[in-house]
Order: structure tokens, then sequence, then C-alpha cells
């Protein structure tokens, strides 16, 4: 059973994927660290910049 | 352990069970019910659940009895007899020990889930400090590890608003700086920028060469300028060196003078004489006069008249020096002429052999001739300080295109950057307000869950009473802060204890602990209450049972203990709507045989067996009905108010209660047959048949008359 933490970092990564704002494959990568809590500073920097640069630009 | 049914809990010397208890459960039914009067053992059953499931005896804990392991065993027995092993329906079975004061389970992975809430546990969440209570329901809201992950987002936000910040005031400083090259340069160009760019994209190596050439042709015109001064000196030389030539030969000239006229001849005799006696040291003859008389000590008289020459001696070797000295000073200035005009060639190598700029000057050719060298120096003396310009301003250029490179670099760096952070702050300022919104609302609705739940088991209970308006919520000012909060005659989120009353604290405290049982896997959990019913008024009472019993099917066993006397009527008699539930009655403990059980079967079920057996037994089927016929009247004539003759110990007969039961609530009485499904649920449906025909008949018979109610 998932804890409230890996939970709540589902819906999170979701709705993130869903609003453009990281790609699928990075909220795979980012939730298992979201709902441990041990994610660095850094670590949320790159799946943004990734999904920048996946963006299709006009 | 598997989510089987329970089959069989045997409990041997934990606490009440002296002697080894067996509580059979039996198979369909996911509620058991155990009655008994204070001190039968009901707790020592729920620490037994407890002991298995948990590890602990919660019924000792806040006793102020400190560590309680020593009390678990039984009176006189030791934590090494102490065991309960439940077996279930599949077979399986788990048992739990004491071993060096910790509960070990084998097999652990057989370990059931297990809740229990103690009578004296009921009001713990309800009356708990905030903090207290957001320990007890952490587990289902405790999202830590999303908000260690949150902060670090936080952290990088700032860090990059700072570097943001840093990189924009870093912008103005590289712009600053260019624009003070540009205005130094004249302001050439468009704009600085531009002519940034076009400077930057020279060749900062290009006078390189041309500064090689220069310090070249300055070391070869440096070495040039010593020469007039070295040929003076050499020059000097040679006439002192002439002088004492001719200072020494006059004095060896006085010298012979003063010393005989044919001195210098018989000087020059001796000498050759002494080389010859050094070449021939013992000759028979003198080799001038060929005489041998006076040839013994010939070398001697020779040395010794030779050393009365020897003032002349010493003047002529000076003289000898003294041209010696004027042949080296000549030539000393020999080679200070060759060294010049090699000079010479390599300055004119260096002057003709490069392309020079215009603005740097250059000299005619260097003389060859050493003589003429001082004049063109003196022409050419100036120069040196033009190259040495020329060359610190060639420097200088590479200098400053090396300083504008970087600036306009670091300039197009701190841009980027700049540029970049403020495209990522936005979006990342986004992903915190989702992360925090996400957070806030996931566990707003798990608290809205619990508490909606609590507020619909509450108002089974309490039906119309307006008070299952229940919140629970989070104190955004303090970290794992809970409070719970109720409606109350229109006020909002009242703390619940400052209004309700016991009973009714009690039954939220009861609620609550089913709406959090109920969130966990309930369907694993086996859930335990122990006399929680004790403050309850007997209309609540009564809902409660109800709910209780409609609750705990969602577990996967419920047990229920109480010394609620209605309640063991009503199962007994089979009166609960949702009440099919396995009953057990536990008898009095005694020191001798510790727990024991009284009956576990129902009055209704007994006479069902009865009537199942083949033949029947009409005597006892006809007594079991009649026991049954007297609850039931007595029921009837209680809730309606039926006049019954007063007598004392409150023992009716049949005869008492059939006539009270007057013809009007005969004509109203139905009879209702219970069905149930394979899985224990029960449905009614009536019987077309005359009641009073049926309780005429019975008022008939004279042996009823004489029936008790037990």
């Amino acid at each position: 059973m998932d804890t409230p933490s890996q939970a709540l970092a589902a819906r999170i990564t979701e709705r993130l994927v869903r609003e453009n704002l990281i790609t699928a494959e990075a909220a795979k990568r980012l939730q298992p660290k979201l709902a441990e809590g041990t994610l660095l500073p850094e670590d949320w920097r790159l799946p943004l910049e990734v999904a920048e640069m996946k963006e299709p630009k006009p | 352990m598997s989510a089987s049914g329970l089959k069989q809990l045997t409990i041997e010397h934990l606490r009440g069970s002296l002697a080894r208890f067996v509580l059979p459960f039996e198979k369909g039914k996911k509620v058991t019910v155990v009655y008994g009067e204070n001190a039968a053992g009901k707790s020592t059953i729920c620490d037994a659940f407890e002991f298995l499931g948990k590890g602990k005896v919660g019924s000792l804990e806040n006793r102020g009895l400190g560590k309680t392991t020593k009390y678990w065993p039984s009176v006189g027995k030791s934590a090494a007899d102490v065991s309960v092993t439940l077996e279930t329906q599949d077979m399986a079975t788990c048992r739990a020990s004491l071993l060096k004061g910790e509960v070990v389970v084998h097999p652990a992975a057989a370990r059931p889930q297990v809740e229990v809430l103690h009578r004296s546990q009921i009001l713990a969440l309800v009356e708990a400090k905030p903090a207290d209570r957001y320990a007890a329901i952490s587990r289902f809201i405790d999202v830590s590890g999303v908000e260690a992950s949150e902060a670090a987002l936080r952290q990088l936000i700032r860090d990059l608003t700072g570097n943001s910040d840093v990189a924009l005031a870093r912008v103005r400083e590289n712009l600053d700086a260019i624009i003070q090259f540009w205005e130094a340069a004249g302001k050439p160009g468009s704009d600085p920028l531009s002519w940034a760019n076009t400077e930057t994209q020279r060749d900062p190596n290009a006078a390189d060469a041309e500064v090689a050439a220069l310090t070249r042709l300055q070391t070869a015109h440096s070495r040039l300028a010593d020469y007039p001064a070295r040929l003076q000196t050499a020059n000097q030389a040679v006439a002192l060196a002439k002088q004492a030539a001719l200072e020494a030969e006059r004095k060896a000239q006085q010298c012979v003078q003063t010393i005989a006229a044919d001195a210098g001849e018989v000087m020059g005799v001796l000498q050759a004489a002494r080389a010859y006696l050094q070449k021939h040291p013992a000759p028979a003859v003198c080799p001038l006069c060929e005489s041998a008389e006076k040839v013994a000590g010939l070398d001697q008289r020779i040395t010794q008249r030779l050393a009365s020459f020897s003032t002349l001696q010493s003047a002529r070797d000076r003289t000898i020096e003294a041209e010696g000295g004027v042949q080296r000073a000549k030539r000393q200035v020999e080679a200070l002429r060759e060294d010049a005009r090699k000079d010479a060639e390599s300055f004119e190598k260096a002057r003709a052999g490069f392309a020079w700029s215009p603005d740097i000057p250059m000299p005619a050719a260097a003389p060859q001739d050493i003589a003429s060298l001082e004049a063109w120096l003196a022409g050419s003396a100036h120069l040196s300080a033009r190259w040495k310009s020329a060359e610190a301003a060639r420097q200088d250029r590479k200098q400053f295109l090396g300083t504008l490179r970087r600036a306009l670099k670091t300039y197009g760096e701190n841009v980027q950057a700049q540029r970049e952070l403020a495209a990522l702050l936005p979006k990342l300022g986004q992903v915190l307000k989702i992360v925090e919104q996400e957070r806030r609302a996931f566990t707003d609705s798990i608290l809205a869950r619990i508490a909606g739940e609590v507020g619909r088991i509450y108002e089974l209970v309490h039906p119309g009473e307006g008070l299952n308006k229940i919140s629970l919520e989070l104190d955004p000012a303090k970290r794992a802060s809970l409070s719970i909060g109720a409606e109350f005659c229109g006020g909002n989120a009242a703390p619940p204890q400052a209004y309700f009353s016991e009973s009714h604290l009690d039954t939220l405290g009861l609620c609550v602990f089913l709406a959090l049982a109920a969130l966990d896997g309930p369907q694993d959990t086996i859930l335990v209450l122990d006399d929680v019913l004790a403050s309850v008024d007997e209309p609540h009472a009564e809902r409660l049972v109800e709910m209780l019993s409609a609750e705990a099917i969602k577990f996967r066993h419920c047990l229920i203990t109480t010394h609620y006397r209605p309640w063991k009527e009503k199962l007994r008699w089979g009166w609960l709507k949702n009440g099919q539930c396995q009953f057990i009655e536990l008898d009095q403990w005694t020191a001798r045989q510790g727990m024991r059980l009284i009956r576990s079967i129902p009055d209704v079920e007994r006479l069902r067996a009865l009537l199942k057996e083949s033949p029947p037994d009409p005597q006892r089927v006809c007594a079991q009905a009649g026991v049954m016929l007297e609850a039931a009247l007595a029921f009837l004539t209680q809730l309606y108010e039926c006049p019954v003759p007063r007598r004392a110990g409150g023992l009716y007969t049949l005869g008492d209660l059939l006539p009270a039961i007057d013809k009007k609530l005969r004509a109203a009485l139905q009879v209702e047959i219970l069905t149930q499904d394979g899985a224990g649920n029960g449905s009614y449906s009536r019987r077309a048949s005359k009641v009073t025909v049926t309780l005429a008949k019975l008022g008939s018979v004279p042996v009823a008359s004489k029936g008790l109610l037990p």
C-alpha cells in the first residue's frame, strides 16, 4: 500500500506532467525521490530544463 | 496471517488466564461479542489480541506501573509460560510468546493486523494535545517526505533568485566597463557593444612579431652604444703601455752605464756559460779557453759573478715585460674594432629585417668603422625612447584587447545566465505552487474524509442532534498539529471536549477510532473494542450497538467486550437488527479456574438446534420456546406499557404476561421470518399468520402459567 507521501508524490508529478512542466519520463524518475524526501535543490531544476528543451518552439 | 476467518484463540497464562483458555469463533460470523461481569476476563481476551498483533498489553498502560512486562504472566507463572495462539479457518496458526521481555511471533509473516481500543483510551484522541492527536493519525497524513522535497524546492528558488540578482548586477557592471573602454577609445562605431565585438575580433597577437623585432633592435642598439667609450679606454691603455716600455728601456740603459762599459757583453758571456754548464755539468776543461786548470768550481764562480749583475738583469726583464704590455694593448684595440663591426652588422640585420610600422622611426645603417660610430650613436640616441614607447603601446593594446574580450565574454555569460534564470524562476514558482496546493488538498481531503466518516458514524448514534459536523484541521502556524472541532448550537469548530457530555465524547472517541481503523486496510484488521459502552445511556446504547454491529462487518473480524446487560439480552433473544453475531458469555473469574465460558449460543439458536434434532424432543423444545415467549412478552409489555401485576423480584410468569397483551395489540402483532444468506446477512419477511389466535391458544394451556422468566 502506498504511503501518504507516495500517494501525494504521484498526484504532484501527474499534475506537473499535465501542465507541461516536466516530461513523463522525468516524472517517473522524480516521483520516488519526491516521496522519500531525497530530492536535492538541483534535482528540481533539471526536469524543468529538459521539459523546456523538448517544448516545441514557435 | 491470511485474511481468512478466525477459528480459535488460545490464551495460556497471560494476565487472567490462569489455565489454558480457548475462545472458539463461529464460522461465517465476523463479529464476536464477549459479555461478562466485571473481572470476568474480557480485557484479558483483548490483551491477548494486542499481545499477538502489537506485542504489548495496552490495558496495563498509563497506570503508573512503569515497564509492565513483569505483570503480563498470570499469577504464579513466568514469562516463559505465556503464549497466545490464533488459528484461522484455513488451518493457519500464529503463536506469540515472551522471550527475554520481547514478544516473539512465529511465523512473523503471519502476525495479524490488530487495532485495540480500551475503555481507558477512548478519549485519548479527542482530549489529546494537537501534536499528540497529529501523531495518532500521522500515518494517514504524514507527507514529510514530500515536505522535505518541497523545502529543497524552496531552497532552490531562494538560491536562484539570489543568483539572478547577482547576474543582473554583474551584467550592469560588465556593461559599464565596456562603456568606459568605448568612451576611452573615443566612442567609435554605433554603440559600445558593437564596437567591443569588432575590437575583440582582432588578433591580440598581431603586434607580437613587431614587439619582438623592437626588442632585438633595442638590444643591438644598446650594445653599439658602449663602443666609443670602450675604444677610448683601449687606446689609452696602448699609450700607457708604450710610455711604460720607454721608461723601462731608459732605466735599463742607465743601469748598464753605471756598472761598466762592457758589462753588458760580459754578462752575456756569463749567462751563455751558465746555460752551457747546466747542459754539461761536469766539463773536463773550460769550454772557452780549453784549460783544465781552474775547471773545478767553474759553475759556482760563474753564478757568483752573475749575481753581481742582477740589477741590470731586472731592468732588462722590465723592458721586455713593458714591450709585451704594448703588444697586448694593441691587440685589445683590434679585437674591439672587430666586435664593433660585428655588432654593427647585427644591428643592421635587425633594422633592415622587419617591415616597421610608420610610427616606429629608424636610423641610417650603423657604420662598420668604429671611429664613425660615436657620431652615428649621437644621431640615433633619441630613437631609443621612441622604440620603448612603441613597444609599450603595443603591449598595452594587447592587454586591452584581452581585458575587453574578458569583459565582453563575462557580459555575454551573465546576460545568458540572467535570461535562463528569468525563464526558469517563474516555472519553479509554478511548480512550488502546485506542490503546495496538492499537499494541502491531499491532507485536507484525507482529514475531510476522516472527519466525514466520524460524522457519519456519530450521526448513527446521535441522529438529528446536529453534532455530526466534525472537523479536523491542521494548524497552519504549527507543524504536526491537529485540532478537532464540532458544530455546537450553531457555533463552528467548537472544541467538543468543551461542550459535549461525557457520553457524547465517548461516542466521538469511539467514532474517531473506528473511522481511522477503517482507513487502514480494514479487511485485514482484527478490531478489538474493550468495554467501550460504559458511559452511554440506554437510547444511545441501543443505537451504538446497532452502529457497532454495522461497522464491524467492514473488518476482518471484530471482537467487542461488554458488561452492558441490555446488549446481552438483545443478543440472547436475537433482537438486534444487524446483530447477527456470535455471542459469548464469560463466567465469573476464579482464582482456581481463571476464565471460563458459560455459553456461546443464543437461545434462539438453541431452539433452532432442538428443532433440527431427529426426532425433536417436544419437552425440551417447548421449554426453550416457553423461555423465549416469556422474554418476547416481557419486552412487549415493557415497550407498550401493558398492565402487568406487580411482583416482588420482577419475575413474571407466562400467565402474568399473556393477558397483558390486549386485543388491539394482539391484532397489530405480526410474525417476521429472518432469512440469512451464505455470508450471514439477514433479511426479514412477514408471514401471514394470526398471532392473536396463537396467543389465545397459548393462554388456554394450563402449564403456561407456571413458566417463569429467568
